[in-house]
């Protein structure tokens, strides 16, 4: 066990693409903690997908053995976090285990909304907050701007913020110089009741769930029988240890202070949930850590398989992905449209959008989405209360005393020229403009009350767009709230197809009835007969298209006998129609689908 | 002796890509090229006879019995080139005497002494890209003739005793009207050709047409579709049989080259970006004629595509090609041909003939109605599916 004085915990904490996880590689260089042939960009996201898209979905933890300037050697846990707003209670878990959060800054940029979002997370959590400013070598750097908005907007001293190139190495040293002298060592009694903090959990095929932990008082080892105090699972421990950028490091102990790994033959990721306490069972600890809350899928969408006979694989899929990510949930679901599938909860429109990737990539599937929705509350005429996440689950409207739909207070942050353009966008996504503050004489955030169902499409692309990419957007549930709620069928050839109905506010039915009916008939072939495509609400049809029947479809010359280019033509077609559904008697490709998620892009 | 010794060679076909243009038009994706400093005649010349005597000795057991000039315009390549490249073919193939042997034209290149030569080297069919009968339209289209100079053409075609003419024309032009069509088929039909071919416009990505194809009033697809059965019809009553989607002919006139690419007949494509179907392999060469010159006289590659055809693919290009012509598929020489079950087929087919689509002959053949032939990518990829889920046929 490593004494405390020579323990540092911290994470960094960063707006998307400020470069957190580049100052993380740089980090575990400059300790030396991998070989330069092993390394790779972003070495902590192990993911293709976090990869490919630069960002963080799991929280990692890194020990880094440093010799500083002093002439001691620390034990320096970086533990990484994932920077979207979908993993809010996960960062504030990470940030739970640590005394202190490196903040990176980007030179240019500036503060941005998630840069308050997490500072205010780890300030919450007591963390020591360090700024760091980034990309100095940027032309357009301004660092001591940069450093006098975190002065005024944050509030926490940035004058001696070192200023660094995470990309080109600058100045790495005084960030690890700056972490072993201004983030405290941590406190604990080692001989305490155990009390550990779960922040992250993983499944390993070989060796069960490995759990990371951070030990806030006591010890662990090899052999001891610990609970979970959440959930109540008992289990012998098998190995402890830490974890090193490329592997984990059994240990004898873990004690009060340190951050490591326990592993305990756990089958099962949902028994080691994210803020649960670890202790002993033979001396257990008083109470829990405070913190833990189970965490809820906030966005449900139908996933079914493009294939119907590839319903077994997506199950199959759906459980393994499970046994790493305890906050997704599925259930069976089954459309008349589209057969057997699952309802699947996610965090929020990115975990949803990583889940599928995930399953089409790494379990190659195709794969049908149905609209996401937020869950709404129902209370009947007979006083049940009803939680719907599936429109299909939605009641008759007569028997319906109240509706009620989630609201998130919004957070929005940009140059103040956007003002008008934020203030249109969150109008017209039914907002309740709260107030208005200037963060510098250039910069304003904005917060409102909207619907999170408003939100949870294509809100931070719509945001992006109306203010050249300088918008930021951060929220948080605030609860529900009564609401005029319709669900909108959509018929082909007379036929309802369940997988196409969602719930919205009556005021939008009209408009996004119409884009859909577009939508599907841009995206449905024609047939050999007249396809009427409808939107209903209740019996009433409120909007129509007709998708006319197919007259022409013919290749008609094949010139010097190229026929290869033929046949792969003819071939895509004939691929495309394995993933084609019929509803009764007309077929739907799956980027119908794809299309009616994606109403706003026009 | 020579004769019967002929009787059981194998038939081919040769096709030549002639790759020069006097202009590009708007809607063409074919490789050709425009320009002075591109049309490189004699090195191109000068690798196809190179190409044409190596390749010779591969095929032995042939008889060639078309021979099919393309392009491009072959009549811009001028009567001299293709006199040599003839006699190349003659020289390394054995050339049947009574081979098919056609040249494609545009009326602006057709004179009397190209026509003259060309029929004395044996030639005997040529097909003339006329399009339509509006010089507006044809100048939009980047076409570098008049319909009256499709007229004269035809005229000079006839005064040096080519006996097998065909026509090029399209339908779903830019303003082109279901009477303007009509009017097009007509003055075309007095010209009297053994052959025309119809074909829709297809906006093709990569063409001149696809980039300002909102500029030109195209027709819709239903507009195609009347025009297409309009020339059915109308072709049909003035006796000219439709034996392909879009080929119709006057008895014994169909092309006996291109109904080589319908009926699994061999051919060999010498030219860049030419294609071959020979000794079980297809392949393709190469879409640049520099570097075909170059593969040629280095003895490098010249292919960009080359693959083995798996049986079960010839499967699906039997049902490909064939329902591309009006003698359809036969259940009988499928199964014996491939091994598979034509019953699933049969049972799709017979939901076609509901629709109109599809016709069955007194001996049991399937062949696509001018409405299927219309909606036949449809009717073809539904087939391959249900080919693709078939077994095998056990033996007996």
């Amino acid at each position: 066990m490593t004494e405390l004085s020579k323990i540092r915990n911290f994470s960094i904490i960063a707006h998307i693409d400020h470069g957190k996880s580049t100052l993380a590689d740089r980090l575990l260089e400059e300790c030396n903690a991998i070989d330069r042939r092993e390394m790779e960009d972003q070495i902590l996201d192990s993911m293709d997908l976090e990869r490919e898209r630069g960002i963080t979905i799991k929280a990692r933890a890194v020990q880094l053995n440093y010799h500083a300037d002093d002439g001691e050697t620390y034990a320096l846990n970086l533990i990484d976090t994932p920077g979207h707003v979908d993993f809010n209670y996960e960062v504030s878990r990470s940030l739970a285990a640590c005394e202190g959060a490196v903040l990176v800054v980007d030179a240019s940029q500036g503060v941005e909304a998630q840069t308050l979002a997490n500072t205010f997370l780890a300030t919450d959590a007591g963390l020591e907050v360090l700024p760091v400013i980034n990309k100095i070598d940027l032309p357009a750097a301004r660092p001591q701007e940069v450093k006098a908005e975190i002065e005024d907007i944050i509030c926490i001293p940035a004058e001696d913020a070192p200023e660094i190139s995470a990309k080109n190495g600058i100045n790495i040293h005084s960030v690890l110089e700056m972490v072993v002298r201004d983030v405290p060592a941590p406190k604990g009694d080692r001989n305490a009741p155990l009390q550990a903090l779960i922040f992250d959990s993983q499944y390993d095929s070989y060796r069960g769930v490995i759990v990371y932990v951070r030990v806030k008082e006591g010890t662990v080892k090899a052999g001891m029988d610990i609970k979970m105090m959440a959930t109540g699972a008992v289990y012998k421990v098998v190995e402890v240890g830490t974890m090193n950028p490329l592997g984990l490091t059994p240990t004898d102990a873990l004690g009060a202070g340190e951050v490591g790994y326990i592993t305990a033959s756990i089958k099962n990721v949902a028994d080691t949930r994210v803020g649960d306490t670890v202790t002993t069972v033979e001396n257990p600890a008083a109470e829990a850590l405070p913190g833990y809350r189970q965490v809820q899928p906030m966005v449900y969408s139908g996933v079914y398989p493009a294939d119907g006979a590839k319903y077994q694989d997506l199950r199959e899929a759906l459980e393994k992905l499970k046994l790493n990510d305890a906050s997704m949930s599925y259930e069976l679901e089954s459309s008349i449209a589209l057969g057997f599938g699952f309802r699947c909860g996610f965090l929020g429109l990115l975990h949803m959008e990583i889940i599928q990737e995930r399953l089409e990539r790494e379990y190659n599937l195709d794969l049908i989405t149905t609209a996401p929705n937020v869950v709404y509350r129902i209370t009947k005429n007979n006083g049940e209360v009803m939680m719907v996440d599936n429109p299909l689950d939605y009641p008759d409207p007569m028997e319906i005393q109240l509706a009620e739909e989630p609201f998130v207070k919004v957070s929005l942050m940009a140059p103040q020229e956007y003002v008008g353009n934020i203030m249109d966008l969150a109008t017209s996504r039914r907002g309740e403009f709260k107030d208005m503050v200037y963060l510098d004489a250039n910069r304003v955030e904005l917060h409102y009350e909207m619907p999170l169902n408003e939100i949870i499409y294509d809100f931070f692309d719509a945001l992006k767009s109306r203010t050249r990419g300088y918008g930021s957007l951060d929220y948080e549930l605030i609860g529900y709230r009564p609401s005029r709620l319709v669900k909108l069928d959509i018929l082909l050839n007379g036929d309802i197809v369940d997988a196409l109905s969602f719930i919205l506010f009556a005021d939008n039915a009209y408009p996004r009835a119409r884009k859909i009916c577009e939508k599907l008939k841009e995206n449905i072939p024609r047939a050999q007969f007249e396809i009427p495509v409808q939107a209903a609400i209740g019996g009433k049809i409120i909007a129509r298209e007709t998708i006319k029947a197919l007259r022409k479809d013919v290749l008609a010359k094949c010139y010097g006998g190229d026929i290869t280019r033929k046949k792969k033509l003819l071939e895509k077609q004939k691929e495309g129609k394995k993933r084609m559904r019929t509803f009764g008697t007309v077929a739907v490709p799956s980027e119908a689908f794809m299309a009616v998620l994606k109403l706003d892009e026009d | 002796m020579a004769l019967l010794q002929r009787k059981n060679k194998i038939p081919l076909g040769i096709y030549i890509h002639v790759p020069f243009c006097r202009s590009k038009c708007q809607y063409c994706d074919f490789y050709s090229l425009t320009s002075k400093k591109e049309c490189d005649f004699d090195g191109y010349l000068e690798a196809v006879c190179t190409h044409i005597r190596e390749a010779g000795p591969q095929a032995p057991d042939h008889i060639v019995d078309t021979v099919y000039f393309g392009g491009g315009t072959p009549s811009f390549f001028g009567a001299d080139g293709m006199a040599a490249i003839l006699t190349a073919v003659r020289k390394s193939f054995d050339v049947s005497p009574t081979a098919e042997i056609t040249f494609e034209a545009n009326p602006d290149s057709v004179t009397d002494r190209l026509l003259r030569r060309l029929r004395s080297e044996g030639f005997n069919r040529v097909s003339l890209g006329i399009q339509c009968d509006n010089d507006d339209t044809l100048k939009q289209l980047g076409r570098p003739h008049t319909y009256e100079q499709a007229v004269q053409a035809v005229k000079k075609i006839r005064k040096h005793r080519f006996r097998n003419l065909s026509v090029d024309l399209m339908f779903g032009l830019p303003s082109q009207r279901l009477q303007d069509w009509e009017k097009t088929l007509r003055n075309v039909l007095r010209l009297k050709p053994e052959h025309i071919s119809c074909y829709g416009l297809k906006v093709e990505e990569g063409t001149p047409l696809y980039d300002c194809q909102e500029f030109y009033n195209l027709a819709d697809d239903d507009t195609q579709a009347d025009m297409y059965l309009l020339a059915v019809r109308l072709l049909k009553s003035f006796g000219y049989r439709q034996y392909e989607i879009s080929n119709f002919c006057r008895k014994g006139h169909v092309s006996r080259h291109n109904l080589k690419y319908w009926t699994g007949g061999e051919y060999l494509g010498f030219g860049p970006d030419a294609s071959s179907d020979f000794g079980g392999c297809r392949f393709a060469i190469v879409r640049d004629l520099r570097a075909y010159i170059e593969g040629i006289s280095t003895g490098g590659t010249v292919l960009r595509e080359y693959q083995e055809v798996a049986p079960r693919e010839r499967a699906g290009e039997y049902l490909m090609m064939r329902l591309r012509t009006s003698s359809g598929i036969d259940p009988q020489s499928y199964e014996k041909q491939h091994l598979l079950p034509f019953a699933p087929l049969e049972k799709a087919m017979q939901a076609f003939k509901e629709r109109g689509w599809a016709e069955k002959t007194y001996d049991g053949r399937w062949h696509l109605t001018p409405e299927g032939f219309l909606v036949s990518n449809t009717i073809i990829s539904d087939l391959l599916l249900i080919q693709e889920r078939t077994k095998p046929l056990g033996k007996r």
